[in-house]
Order: structure tokens, then sequence, then C-alpha cells
């Protein structure tokens, strides 16, 4: 076993873990957070990218005991609670989810692009979402829904109301 | 969950320390860097299990890097494709058969993960940095507590998944003389997909012009002659060395040189003549590619 410190959204956790289980049951089983889908678990389809200190990583090929002191973020710690993220909203507004199953690997590889380029065009867009597989075929309103959150970090403005984007867009409001 | 087996990591201090690590338990340790091939090898019971795994993390500060001076080009072997990328190599005409690489190489993410050291390390046909280096007639410095030496990457590379890297060694470099001012390099990898694709072609090209003449050429393949690895096409380039750069000569050094020293396999991806037509067209698309990088042209 090996003693690791992650910090994950903004919380920190020790744990004491195989020397080869995967970031991705690390995070699911042990922490919990499910937006870390597993896929094909071998770096193809992208739904487990998470962002390791800033850079998108397959966390279904990422071992957790190599990450000690590493800062982890995942579609859970994109905004603070009862807030949303403005790149989740983008997504909302733009439609492109249809069974929902990528999203969270288009949205973390989302973040880091505009981590990076705060206006990316449609050739770099497309050369980072090859790094998740979507099967509905949305990705060209994906690529509208990245120029949208870009356009609204622009504005600054990050985040937005839970409860008022729930309501807005008629999707499940959570009572709280 | 998958993958959990006894086996324990090792985190080094320094490279000498993974290096004395290694010696001493040598054939049970396998060093990980990037671990998108290795996982998988274990993952897919392709290898055992190793004992121990070397953690290379530790040493990213040291081993990753692109210098280029006094006209050698030094990568260290931990550098990921993405740092590739951002470094000097991709700024430069010269090494523009790196940023065709990068262009087709896996997907986003995997090129924050993968390693240089990794990829030649993984000795595949889809090797694409052994194909793009072996133009560059790089050569590969292998480390250990005995010393360093430094192997051709011709001669590193011994077969599908073989290297001539001793279990007490590191790679930790790839090292080529930097190219002169008139030549250019290009990278072609042909499949039906555009991303996330292994190759059903790929091939790499070197050209020195002196005016139109080829004054210096070197070609490389994913598979030359029915073996499963990167290697020149020397009978190719001899024909092309010294010539003036034309339309009929690439014709003839496709057509008919070419044929002559390469076979190609039937899998379940393509058949062996297909693959060698795409052959023939990927030559003479590197050739003008390269050729027209040196002109200025693109």
């Amino acid at each position: 076993m090996v003693k690791v410190t992650l910090t994950v959204n903004n919380v920190k956790y020790e744990l004491d873990v195989p020397p080869l289980e995967r970031l991705i049951d690390t995070l699911r089983y042990r922490l919990g957070f499910t937006s870390v889908k597993e896929g094909c678990g071998r770096g193809e389809c992208g739904s487990c990218i998470v962002l390791v200190n800033g850079n998108p990583v397959h966390s279904c090929l990422a071992l957790t005991s190599r990450l000690d002191g590493a800062e982890i973020t995942t579609l859970e710690g994109l905004a603070p609670a009862g807030k949303m993220h403005a790149i989740q909203v983008a997504y909302i507004e733009a439609r492109g989810v249809q069974c929902g199953f990528c999203t969270p690997g288009f949205i973390m590889v989302t973040k880091a692009l505009l981590d990076r380029v705060s206006d990316p065009d449609d050739k770099t867009i497309r050369e980072w979402h090859s790094s998740v597989l979507c099967r509905c075929g949305s990705y060209p309103y994906y690529s509208e829904a990245v120029k949208r959150a870009a356009k609204y970090l622009k504005e600054g403005k990050v985040y937005f109301d839970e409860r008022e984007v729930r309501e807005k867009y008629h999707l499940k409001v959570l009572a709280r | 969950m998958v993958g959990i087996e006894l086996v324990s990591i090792y985190k080094p201090k320094s490279l000498s320390d993974a290096l004395e690590f290694l010696d001493k338990n040598a054939p049970d340790v396998k060093p990980i860097a990037g671990g998108t091939e290795l996982l998988l090898l274990i993952r897919d019971k392709k290898i055992k299990p190793p004992k121990y795994l070397l953690d290379l993390y530790p040493l990213k500060k040291q081993l990753s890097y692109v210098k280029v001076e006094n006209g050698i080009v030094r990568i260290g072997a931990l550098t990921t494709v993405y740092e590739l990328s951002q470094s000097i190599l991709h700024r430069d005409k010269r090494f523009a058969g790196f940023v065709d690489v990068y262009d087709k190489f896996g997907t986003m993410a995997l090129r924050f993960e993968a390693t240089i050291g990794g990829n030649l390390n993984a000795a595949t046909q889809y090797s694409d940095y052994i194909t793009l280096m072996l133009v560059f007639d790089a050569s590969v410095r292998l480390e250990s507590v005995k010393g360093v030496r430094e192997l051709k990457l011709s001669e590193f590379v011994l077969d599908k998944r073989k290297t001539a890297l001793n279990p007490n060694e590191l790679v930790t470099e790839v090292v080529f003389r930097e190219p002169p001012l008139d030549s250019s390099s290009s990278f072609v990898k042909f499949d039906r997909r555009e991303i996330l694709i292994a190759g059903i072609v790929t091939e790499a090209t070197y050209l020195h012009l002196e005016g139109d003449t080829i004054k210096d050429v070197r070609i490389s393949f994913d598979m030359v002659s029915g073996r499963r690895i990167p290697s020149r096409a020397l009978k190719t380039e001899e024909f092309l060395r010294g010539k003036s750069f034309t339309s009929d000569l690439l014709e003839e050094a496709a057509e008919k040189v070419l044929p002559s020293e390469m076979s190609r396999v039937t899998d379940w991806w393509t058949t062996a003549d297909y693959r060698l037509e795409m052959s023939k067209v990927s030559l003479k698309r590197g050739l003008k590619l390269a050729y027209e990088r040196v002109k200025g042209v693109r």
C-alpha cells in the first residue's frame, strides 16, 4: 500500500491505495465522484478525463499511487455549490447532450482548452475535442458550446446560479 | 475495479537512485513514464505484472527538455508529446516532420501523457517517433550504474516490442545532429480517420537539397521488408541521392525501386497490395511535402 495525499476539487484527501489502483477507481469508488465515467478503460474514449495539475489526463491510465501531491479537478469541482460554471451552461444551451455519458469528459477537456486559449478557432476546438468519443455525434453542438463558453468567460461571467439555469431550461430542480 | 495486483512502486529521489534500484532488482522492474502503453500491456495480460514499478515522474524535471546546442539536438526521454509541441522543434521548418507527427498523434489528452522515451521503448510499427527519428539518424542514450552508452536508433529497435535495452538500463535522451539549413522533413500517416489512428501506412522523409539536386535523403516506413518495426528504405534513398528532383524521378523511385525492397503484410486492416500501393503514394507525397518546405512554398 502506498500513502498519497491528493487534493480533489480543493479538498485534501489522505489515502492508502494499492500501487496499481487506477485514478478512476479512486475517484469513483473511494471518493464518490461519479462524473468520472469509465468507457473503454484504455485511453481511447476520454469519458474519464479529469484535470491533473491543470492538464487533461485519462484517469483510467493514471495510477493514484504516482500522483502524490497532485491537484485534481473533476466536473463536480468546476463550480462551487449552488453555482454552475459557464462551460456547463454553454453545453446546456448548445443542446449538445443526448445520452450525456461523454459530457463530463468534454467539459473537462473544454476547461483545459479555455485555460490555455481564450478564443479558440474551429481547428483548435476539433483538435482538443478529439480526446473524447461521442457516439451520438454531438460534435458540432459541442463546438458551438465551446465558443459560447469562451464568450461568457470573456464577458467575465464565470459562474451562474444553478437554480435559475435549471428553471430556465426546464431541467430537474434539485431540492436543497 | 480492474488491475489490483501485488506490485510495489518505487519513487526514486534522483536519476542515480533510480539506476541503482534498477540494477539491484533488474529483471523484475518496469520503469513507468506516461503509462499509456505499459498499463495496457499489464491490463491485457500481454506481460506479467512486474514485481516493481519504477516511477519516473520524480525525474521529470531532470529529463524533460529539448535543447539545440553546438549543432546537436537533444530531447529528454521524459518530454511529453505536448511539451515537444511547445518547443523550438515546432517552430523550425527543418523539423516540420515533428509537427506532422504531432498532428496525428493519438488524441489531445494522450499527448499530455505520452513521452518520447516511452514511444521509442514501445518499439512497434505504430511508434511514429521511431519512424520519424530514423530519418534524422538519431541515437538513444542508455544509462546504467555502469555508465552511459549511445546506440543508433536502428540498432536499438530489434523487433516488435523488443529493444537492445538491458534490464538495468534507462533511456535518458534522444540525440541527433542538427540538419543543415536547406533541408526539411515530413511525415505522412495514412488511415481512414484523421485522429486516433495507428496508420495503415506511415512514412517519414528527410530531404537536403542543393539547388534542385538531392544532396541527401533519408526515408523510413513503418514496415519495410516484412519486419514489424519501422526501418529505412535504403535502396530507394541510394537511388534518389545525387539526382535532380523531378516528378519523373519520384515516379521511378516509387514504381520501380521501392517495391524491390518492400514487402508488405496483409492483416485485418487491409491487404498487402493496398499497403504497397499506398506506400508508393506516401513516398511521393512525403518527398514533395519536404521539397516544398525546403523551397519555402509551404
